[in-house]
Protein backbone atom coordinates (compact mmCIF):
# COMPACT_ATOMS: atom_id res chain seq x y z
CA UNK A 1 0.00 0.00 0.00
CA UNK A 2 1.53 3.41 -1.32
CA UNK A 3 2.74 5.80 1.70
CA UNK A 4 -0.20 8.08 0.47
CA UNK A 5 -2.98 5.38 1.47
CA UNK A 6 -1.79 4.72 4.74
CA UNK A 7 -1.99 8.28 5.93
CA UNK A 8 -5.38 8.42 4.74
CA UNK A 9 -6.31 5.37 6.99
CA UNK A 10 -4.63 7.13 10.23
CA UNK A 11 -8.03 8.82 11.29
CA UNK A 12 -10.36 5.51 10.68
CA UNK A 13 -7.52 3.98 12.89
CA UNK A 14 -7.56 6.56 15.64
CA UNK A 15 -11.67 5.29 15.59
CA UNK A 16 -10.80 1.68 16.02
CA UNK A 17 -12.86 1.16 12.95
CA UNK A 18 -10.73 -0.35 10.29
CA UNK A 19 -10.27 -3.68 8.95
CA UNK A 20 -7.68 -6.15 10.13
CA UNK A 21 -5.67 -5.75 7.19
CA UNK A 22 -5.72 -2.14 7.34
CA UNK A 23 -4.87 -1.87 10.79
CA UNK A 24 -1.91 -4.24 10.02
CA UNK A 25 -0.80 -2.08 7.87
CA UNK A 26 -0.94 1.09 9.36
CA UNK A 27 0.17 -0.51 12.24
CA UNK A 28 3.66 -1.45 10.78
CA UNK A 29 3.94 1.54 9.38
CA UNK A 30 3.45 3.46 12.52
CA UNK A 31 6.52 1.40 14.27
CA UNK A 32 8.67 3.17 11.50
CA UNK A 33 7.02 6.74 10.65
CA UNK A 34 7.63 9.57 13.54
CA UNK A 35 5.77 12.01 11.67
CA UNK A 36 2.55 9.84 11.31
CA UNK A 37 2.85 8.83 14.96
CA UNK A 38 2.34 12.21 15.80
CA UNK A 39 -0.65 12.72 13.67
CA UNK A 40 -1.74 9.61 15.52
CA UNK A 41 -1.67 10.60 18.93
CA UNK A 42 -3.39 14.41 17.33
CA UNK A 43 -6.25 12.28 16.14
CA UNK A 44 -6.64 10.34 19.11
CA UNK A 45 -6.76 13.32 21.34
CA UNK A 46 -9.60 14.46 18.78
CA UNK A 47 -11.33 10.98 19.64
CA UNK A 48 -10.49 11.60 23.12
CA UNK A 49 -12.26 15.03 22.73
CA UNK A 50 -15.91 13.77 20.94
CA UNK A 51 -17.56 13.06 24.38
CA UNK A 52 -17.65 16.90 24.13
CA UNK A 53 -20.91 16.51 22.33
CA UNK A 54 -22.43 14.02 23.28
CA UNK A 55 -26.32 14.05 23.47
CA UNK A 56 -26.30 14.19 27.70
CA UNK A 57 -28.92 11.99 29.43
CA UNK A 58 -29.89 11.40 32.88
CA UNK A 59 -29.49 7.87 34.29
CA UNK A 60 -32.24 6.61 36.80
CA UNK A 61 -31.92 7.47 40.22
CA UNK A 62 -32.13 3.74 40.71
CA UNK A 63 -28.92 3.20 39.09
CA UNK A 64 -26.88 4.53 41.14
CA UNK A 65 -28.54 2.15 43.87
CA UNK A 66 -28.40 -1.10 41.98
CA UNK A 67 -24.57 0.31 41.11
CA UNK A 68 -23.57 0.81 44.73
CA UNK A 69 -25.56 -3.05 45.99
CA UNK A 70 -23.32 -5.06 43.29
CA UNK A 71 -20.39 -3.06 44.87
CA UNK A 72 -21.25 -4.30 48.36
CA UNK A 73 -22.14 -7.68 47.21
CA UNK A 74 -18.44 -7.57 45.82
CA UNK A 75 -16.96 -6.86 48.98
CA UNK A 76 -18.90 -8.81 51.13
CA UNK A 77 -19.64 -11.92 48.74
CA UNK A 78 -20.96 -13.99 51.93
CA UNK A 79 -24.26 -12.82 53.36
CA UNK A 80 -26.39 -14.83 55.73
CA UNK A 81 -24.80 -17.87 54.68
CA UNK A 82 -25.82 -17.81 51.11
CA UNK A 83 -23.21 -18.04 48.77
CA UNK A 84 -22.70 -15.13 45.78
CA UNK A 85 -19.83 -16.24 43.92
CA UNK A 86 -20.04 -19.94 41.97
CA UNK A 87 -16.42 -20.79 44.16
CA UNK A 88 -18.45 -20.27 47.47
CA UNK A 89 -21.18 -22.06 46.37
CA UNK A 90 -19.24 -25.32 46.14
CA UNK A 91 -17.47 -24.33 49.66
CA UNK A 92 -20.99 -24.18 51.04
CA UNK A 93 -21.61 -28.17 49.95
CA UNK A 94 -18.87 -28.93 52.48
CA UNK A 95 -20.54 -27.04 55.37
CA UNK A 96 -21.61 -28.68 58.25
CA UNK A 97 -25.05 -27.82 57.80
CA UNK A 98 -24.87 -29.36 54.59
CA UNK A 99 -27.00 -33.21 53.72
CA UNK A 100 -24.20 -36.07 53.04
CA UNK A 101 -25.69 -35.32 49.22
CA UNK A 102 -24.48 -32.33 48.82
CA UNK A 103 -20.56 -33.19 49.43
CA UNK A 104 -21.34 -36.18 47.86
CA UNK A 105 -22.04 -34.53 44.42
CA UNK A 106 -19.30 -31.95 44.35
CA UNK A 107 -16.61 -35.05 45.10
CA UNK A 108 -18.05 -36.71 42.05
CA UNK A 109 -17.63 -33.38 39.98
CA UNK A 110 -14.30 -33.04 41.02
CA UNK A 111 -14.10 -36.76 39.85
CA UNK A 112 -15.45 -36.22 36.59
CA UNK A 113 -13.51 -32.79 36.21
CA UNK A 114 -9.83 -34.71 37.09
CA UNK A 115 -10.75 -37.60 35.17
CA UNK A 116 -11.00 -35.42 31.96
CA UNK A 117 -8.07 -33.97 32.33
CA UNK A 118 -6.51 -37.55 33.14
CA UNK A 119 -7.83 -38.11 29.69
CA UNK A 120 -6.58 -35.73 27.91
CA UNK A 121 -3.69 -36.37 29.54
CA UNK A 122 -3.49 -39.60 28.59
CA UNK A 123 -4.33 -39.08 25.22
CA UNK A 124 -0.94 -37.10 25.21
CA UNK A 125 -2.06 -34.01 24.25
CA UNK A 126 -1.32 -31.95 27.22
CA UNK A 127 2.32 -30.28 27.07
CA UNK A 128 4.70 -29.38 29.30
CA UNK A 129 3.06 -25.67 28.63
CA UNK A 130 -0.63 -26.58 28.15
CA UNK A 131 -1.18 -27.45 31.90
CA UNK A 132 -2.50 -24.38 33.29
CA UNK A 133 -6.36 -24.27 33.19
CA UNK A 134 -8.86 -21.39 33.04
CA UNK A 135 -12.34 -21.03 34.66
CA UNK A 136 -14.86 -18.91 33.80
CA UNK A 137 -17.97 -18.73 36.06
CA UNK A 138 -21.92 -19.11 34.69
CA UNK A 139 -24.18 -17.01 36.18
CA UNK A 140 -27.73 -18.11 35.96
CA UNK A 141 -30.75 -15.89 34.62
CA UNK A 142 -33.79 -14.32 35.96
CA UNK A 143 -35.33 -17.67 34.49
CA UNK A 144 -32.97 -19.96 36.95
CA UNK A 145 -30.95 -17.68 39.54
CA UNK A 146 -30.16 -20.01 40.92
CA UNK A 147 -28.40 -22.40 38.74
CA UNK A 148 -24.47 -21.72 38.52
CA UNK A 149 -21.79 -23.48 36.35
CA UNK A 150 -18.31 -23.13 35.71
CA UNK A 151 -16.27 -23.55 32.07
CA UNK A 152 -12.79 -24.93 32.53
CA UNK A 153 -10.70 -24.80 29.27
CA UNK A 154 -6.89 -25.25 28.28
CA UNK A 155 -5.05 -22.85 27.93
CA UNK A 156 -4.43 -23.06 24.16
CA UNK A 157 -8.27 -23.42 24.07
CA UNK A 158 -8.38 -26.93 22.65
CA UNK A 159 -10.38 -28.63 25.22
CA UNK A 160 -13.37 -27.71 27.80
CA UNK A 161 -14.84 -29.02 30.28
CA UNK A 162 -18.57 -27.58 31.87
CA UNK A 163 -20.23 -28.18 35.08
CA UNK A 164 -23.80 -27.18 36.11
CA UNK A 165 -25.56 -26.79 39.23
CA UNK A 166 -28.98 -25.71 40.56
CA UNK A 167 -30.94 -26.50 37.04
CA UNK A 168 -34.24 -27.80 37.04
CA UNK A 169 -34.76 -30.96 35.64
CA UNK A 170 -36.42 -30.87 32.16
CA UNK A 171 -39.49 -32.74 30.59
CA UNK A 172 -38.60 -36.38 28.14
CA UNK A 173 -38.02 -34.53 24.82
CA UNK A 174 -35.67 -31.49 26.19
CA UNK A 175 -31.90 -31.33 26.88
CA UNK A 176 -29.86 -28.10 27.38
CA UNK A 177 -27.53 -27.05 24.81
CA UNK A 178 -24.08 -24.90 25.51
CA UNK A 179 -23.78 -21.71 22.78
CA UNK A 180 -19.86 -20.68 21.92
CA UNK A 181 -20.59 -16.64 20.67
CA UNK A 182 -18.47 -14.78 18.83
CA UNK A 183 -18.88 -11.82 17.61
CA UNK A 184 -22.89 -12.33 17.75
CA UNK A 185 -22.74 -15.97 15.88
CA UNK A 186 -23.74 -18.64 17.81
CA UNK A 187 -22.25 -22.15 17.68
CA UNK A 188 -23.53 -25.31 19.80
CA UNK A 189 -20.84 -26.73 22.03
CA UNK A 190 -22.99 -29.80 23.40
CA UNK A 191 -26.20 -30.89 24.40
CA UNK A 192 -26.48 -32.31 28.18
CA UNK A 193 -29.11 -33.25 30.76
CA UNK A 194 -28.84 -32.91 34.88
CA UNK A 195 -29.49 -35.46 37.28
CA UNK A 196 -31.79 -34.82 39.47
CA UNK A 197 -30.15 -32.43 41.92
CA UNK A 198 -29.48 -30.28 39.32
CA UNK A 199 -26.04 -31.10 38.55
CA UNK A 200 -24.41 -32.02 35.05
CA UNK A 201 -20.82 -31.64 33.13
CA UNK A 202 -19.94 -32.41 29.34
CA UNK A 203 -16.68 -32.00 27.50
CA UNK A 204 -16.77 -29.16 25.15
CA UNK A 205 -16.16 -29.59 21.50
CA UNK A 206 -15.71 -26.93 19.17
CA UNK A 207 -14.45 -26.66 15.16
CA UNK A 208 -12.17 -23.87 16.81
CA UNK A 209 -9.77 -23.41 19.71
CA UNK A 210 -12.77 -22.15 22.18
CA UNK A 211 -10.46 -19.53 23.84
CA UNK A 212 -11.49 -17.85 20.23
CA UNK A 213 -15.12 -17.21 21.79
CA UNK A 214 -16.01 -14.17 23.77
CA UNK A 215 -19.25 -15.45 25.62
CA UNK A 216 -20.66 -18.85 26.37
CA UNK A 217 -24.59 -19.45 26.82
CA UNK A 218 -26.79 -22.66 27.90
CA UNK A 219 -30.25 -22.69 26.58
CA UNK A 220 -33.16 -25.18 26.87
CA UNK A 221 -33.74 -26.89 23.48
CA UNK A 222 -35.35 -30.04 22.27
CA UNK A 223 -33.44 -33.42 22.99
CA UNK A 224 -30.62 -33.82 20.38
CA UNK A 225 -30.23 -29.97 20.12
CA UNK A 226 -31.03 -27.16 17.65
CA UNK A 227 -29.21 -25.14 14.50
CA UNK A 228 -29.61 -22.08 16.50
CA UNK A 229 -31.10 -21.43 19.99
CA UNK A 230 -34.56 -21.52 20.58
CA UNK A 231 -35.37 -21.56 24.18
CA UNK A 232 -34.85 -20.29 27.47
CA UNK A 233 -31.52 -18.93 28.54
CA UNK A 234 -30.65 -20.78 31.78
CA UNK A 235 -26.96 -19.75 32.17
CA UNK A 236 -24.10 -17.21 30.53
CA UNK A 237 -21.06 -15.80 30.64
CA UNK A 238 -18.50 -13.60 29.05
CA UNK A 239 -15.06 -15.12 28.37
CA UNK A 240 -12.85 -11.95 29.54
CA UNK A 241 -9.04 -13.32 29.62
CA UNK B 1 -13.45 14.03 54.49
CA UNK B 2 -15.75 15.70 51.91
CA UNK B 3 -14.70 13.82 48.88
CA UNK B 4 -16.39 16.38 46.46
CA UNK B 5 -13.01 18.25 46.99
CA UNK B 6 -10.89 15.59 46.26
CA UNK B 7 -9.30 15.31 42.52
CA UNK B 8 -10.14 12.29 39.91
CA UNK B 9 -6.82 10.81 40.64
CA UNK B 10 -6.96 10.95 44.27
CA UNK B 11 -10.30 9.23 44.16
CA UNK B 12 -8.86 6.57 42.11
CA UNK B 13 -6.69 5.39 44.38
CA UNK B 14 -9.12 5.45 46.92
CA UNK B 15 -11.34 3.18 45.07
CA UNK B 16 -8.06 0.98 44.45
CA UNK B 17 -7.92 0.48 48.27
CA UNK B 18 -12.04 -0.16 48.06
CA UNK B 19 -13.73 3.06 49.32
CA UNK B 20 -17.03 2.98 48.55
CA UNK B 21 -17.68 6.16 49.11
CA UNK B 22 -15.09 7.35 46.77
CA UNK B 23 -17.20 4.88 43.93
CA UNK B 24 -19.86 7.01 44.75
CA UNK B 25 -18.30 10.12 44.57
CA UNK B 26 -16.72 9.18 40.81
CA UNK B 27 -20.70 8.16 39.87
CA UNK B 28 -21.84 11.44 41.03
CA UNK B 29 -19.08 12.85 38.61
CA UNK B 30 -19.37 11.28 35.63
CA UNK B 31 -22.45 8.77 35.54
CA UNK B 32 -24.41 11.57 33.22
CA UNK B 33 -21.39 11.22 30.61
CA UNK B 34 -21.18 7.05 31.04
CA UNK B 35 -24.89 6.83 30.77
CA UNK B 36 -25.39 9.08 28.16
CA UNK B 37 -22.68 7.50 26.05
CA UNK B 38 -24.05 4.10 26.08
CA UNK B 39 -27.42 5.21 25.55
CA UNK B 40 -26.06 7.19 22.33
CA UNK B 41 -23.94 3.69 21.00
CA UNK B 42 -26.91 1.40 21.85
CA UNK B 43 -29.89 3.50 21.58
CA UNK B 44 -31.96 1.69 24.25
CA UNK B 45 -32.14 2.70 28.03
CA UNK B 46 -32.29 -0.81 29.65
CA UNK B 47 -29.50 -1.95 28.32
CA UNK B 48 -27.69 1.55 29.03
CA UNK B 49 -27.89 1.03 32.35
CA UNK B 50 -26.36 -2.28 31.90
CA UNK B 51 -23.52 -1.22 30.23
CA UNK B 52 -22.98 1.85 33.01
CA UNK B 53 -23.45 -0.47 35.55
CA UNK B 54 -20.79 -2.90 34.47
CA UNK B 55 -18.57 0.16 33.49
CA UNK B 56 -18.67 1.13 37.32
CA UNK B 57 -18.13 -2.43 38.28
CA UNK B 58 -15.36 -2.45 36.34
CA UNK B 59 -13.97 0.96 37.49
CA UNK B 60 -14.37 -0.73 41.06
CA UNK B 61 -11.94 -4.07 40.62
CA UNK B 62 -9.70 -2.01 38.36
CA UNK B 63 -8.95 1.05 39.57
CA UNK B 64 -5.30 0.09 39.99
CA UNK B 65 -5.00 -0.04 35.90
CA UNK B 66 -5.90 3.53 35.81
CA UNK B 67 -2.90 5.67 34.48
CA UNK B 68 -3.16 9.82 34.90
CA UNK B 69 -0.14 9.59 31.75
CA UNK B 70 -2.89 8.37 29.30
CA UNK B 71 -5.29 11.00 29.89
CA UNK B 72 -8.09 11.65 32.14
CA UNK B 73 -10.31 9.57 34.31
CA UNK B 74 -13.40 10.73 32.46
CA UNK B 75 -11.65 9.58 28.58
CA UNK B 76 -10.75 6.15 30.42
CA UNK B 77 -14.18 5.78 31.37
CA UNK B 78 -15.86 6.81 28.11
CA UNK B 79 -13.73 4.84 26.38
CA UNK B 80 -14.47 1.47 28.42
CA UNK B 81 -18.10 2.59 28.32
CA UNK B 82 -18.05 2.52 24.10
CA UNK B 83 -16.06 -0.35 23.90
CA UNK B 84 -18.68 -2.32 26.04
CA UNK B 85 -21.61 -0.78 24.10
CA UNK B 86 -19.94 -1.68 20.50
CA UNK B 87 -19.30 -5.75 22.11
CA UNK B 88 -23.19 -5.36 22.79
CA UNK B 89 -23.68 -4.18 19.56
CA UNK B 90 -21.26 -6.74 17.53
CA UNK B 91 -23.04 -9.56 19.60
CA UNK B 92 -26.01 -8.67 17.99
CA UNK B 93 -28.14 -8.29 21.31
CA UNK B 94 -29.28 -4.17 20.20
CA UNK B 95 -29.92 -2.84 16.82
CA UNK B 96 -29.43 0.66 17.48
CA UNK B 97 -31.09 2.61 14.71
CA UNK B 98 -28.00 3.24 12.56
CA UNK B 99 -29.60 6.32 10.80
CA UNK B 100 -29.46 8.71 14.21
CA UNK B 101 -27.07 11.38 14.50
CA UNK B 102 -27.07 11.59 18.50
CA UNK B 103 -24.49 14.26 18.38
CA UNK B 104 -25.56 17.50 20.32
CA UNK B 105 -24.85 20.99 18.69
CA UNK B 106 -26.56 23.37 21.47
CA UNK B 107 -24.97 25.30 24.46
CA UNK B 108 -22.51 23.03 26.34
CA UNK B 109 -24.70 21.14 28.68
CA UNK B 110 -22.26 20.24 32.10
CA UNK B 111 -22.04 16.59 32.30
CA UNK B 112 -19.10 16.72 35.33
CA UNK B 113 -18.50 18.60 38.72
CA UNK B 114 -15.26 20.58 38.11
CA UNK B 115 -13.76 21.46 41.31
CA UNK B 116 -11.09 24.17 39.89
CA UNK B 117 -13.03 26.74 38.52
CA UNK B 118 -10.38 27.89 36.11
CA UNK B 119 -10.32 24.47 34.74
CA UNK B 120 -13.76 24.72 34.73
CA UNK B 121 -14.09 27.35 31.97
CA UNK B 122 -11.22 26.57 30.05
CA UNK B 123 -12.65 22.90 29.31
CA UNK B 124 -16.17 24.07 29.03
CA UNK B 125 -15.09 26.62 25.92
CA UNK B 126 -13.01 23.67 24.90
CA UNK B 127 -15.81 21.52 24.89
CA UNK B 128 -18.04 24.02 23.20
CA UNK B 129 -15.62 24.78 20.69
CA UNK B 130 -15.68 20.76 19.94
CA UNK B 131 -19.54 21.09 19.45
CA UNK B 132 -19.81 24.08 16.98
CA UNK B 133 -16.88 22.08 14.79
CA UNK B 134 -19.33 19.12 14.59
CA UNK B 135 -21.87 21.25 13.63
CA UNK B 136 -20.37 22.94 10.68
CA UNK B 137 -19.20 19.40 9.02
CA UNK B 138 -21.93 18.52 6.21
CA UNK B 139 -24.62 16.22 7.49
CA UNK B 140 -23.10 13.23 5.26
CA UNK B 141 -19.86 13.79 7.41
CA UNK B 142 -21.88 13.57 10.96
CA UNK B 143 -23.74 10.73 10.33
CA UNK B 144 -20.52 8.80 8.96
CA UNK B 145 -18.52 9.86 12.12
CA UNK B 146 -21.31 9.15 14.50
CA UNK B 147 -21.50 5.65 13.21
CA UNK B 148 -18.08 5.13 13.32
CA UNK B 149 -17.52 6.62 16.83
CA UNK B 150 -20.73 5.64 18.51
CA UNK B 151 -21.64 2.18 17.36
CA UNK B 152 -17.99 1.56 15.73
CA UNK B 153 -19.03 0.24 12.41
CA UNK B 154 -15.82 -0.39 10.20
CA UNK B 155 -15.90 1.76 7.04
CA UNK B 156 -17.60 -1.01 4.84
CA UNK B 157 -19.99 -1.90 7.31
CA UNK B 158 -21.04 1.81 7.14
CA UNK B 159 -20.42 1.81 3.14
CA UNK B 160 -23.31 -1.25 3.66
CA UNK B 161 -25.83 0.55 6.19
CA UNK B 162 -25.85 4.18 4.17
CA UNK B 163 -25.95 2.53 0.62
CA UNK B 164 -22.14 4.09 -0.81
CA UNK B 165 -19.40 3.34 -1.55
CA UNK B 166 -16.55 2.26 0.24
CA UNK B 167 -14.57 5.25 -0.58
CA UNK B 168 -17.03 7.64 -0.02
CA UNK B 169 -17.06 6.48 3.19
CA UNK B 170 -13.33 6.74 4.14
CA UNK B 171 -13.36 9.89 1.99
CA UNK B 172 -16.10 11.32 4.50
CA UNK B 173 -14.99 10.12 7.83
CA UNK B 174 -11.09 11.70 7.17
CA UNK B 175 -12.51 14.89 6.46
CA UNK B 176 -14.78 15.53 9.34
CA UNK B 177 -11.44 14.29 11.85
CA UNK B 178 -9.49 16.04 9.74
CA UNK B 179 -11.64 19.57 10.13
CA UNK B 180 -11.59 18.63 14.27
CA UNK B 181 -8.22 18.18 14.49
CA UNK B 182 -7.41 21.48 12.39
CA UNK B 183 -9.58 23.33 14.75
CA UNK B 184 -8.67 21.87 17.91
CA UNK B 185 -5.17 22.00 17.27
CA UNK B 186 -3.42 24.41 20.31
CA UNK B 187 -2.29 27.00 17.06
CA UNK B 188 -5.58 26.84 14.64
Amino acid sequence: MEEYHVIDLIPGYALGILDDPEKEVVEDHLATCGLCRSDFISYQIVVDELPSAIRISRPPDKLKIGIMERIRVDRHPIKEGKPSSIWEKFKHLFSTNTPVWGAVSLAVIILLVFSNVLLWQRMGQLSSDQHELTSFGLQGTDFTPDAVGMLVLSSDGDYGVLIVDGLPNLTEGQQYQLWLIEDGERTSGGVFSVNEDGYGSIVVTSVQPLIKYGAVGITIEPSGGSPGPTGEKVLGAELLY
Amino acid sequence: MDYKTLDDQSLMDMINNKDELAIGELYDRYSRLVYSMALNSVGEPAMAEEITQDVYLRVWKNAGSYRSERGKVATWMVSITRNRAIDEIRRGRVRPESHQVPWEYDEYDHWDRSINIEESIETTERRQLVRTVIAQLPEEQRQALALAYFQGYTHSEIAEILGEPLGTVKTRIRLAMMKLKQQLEPDS
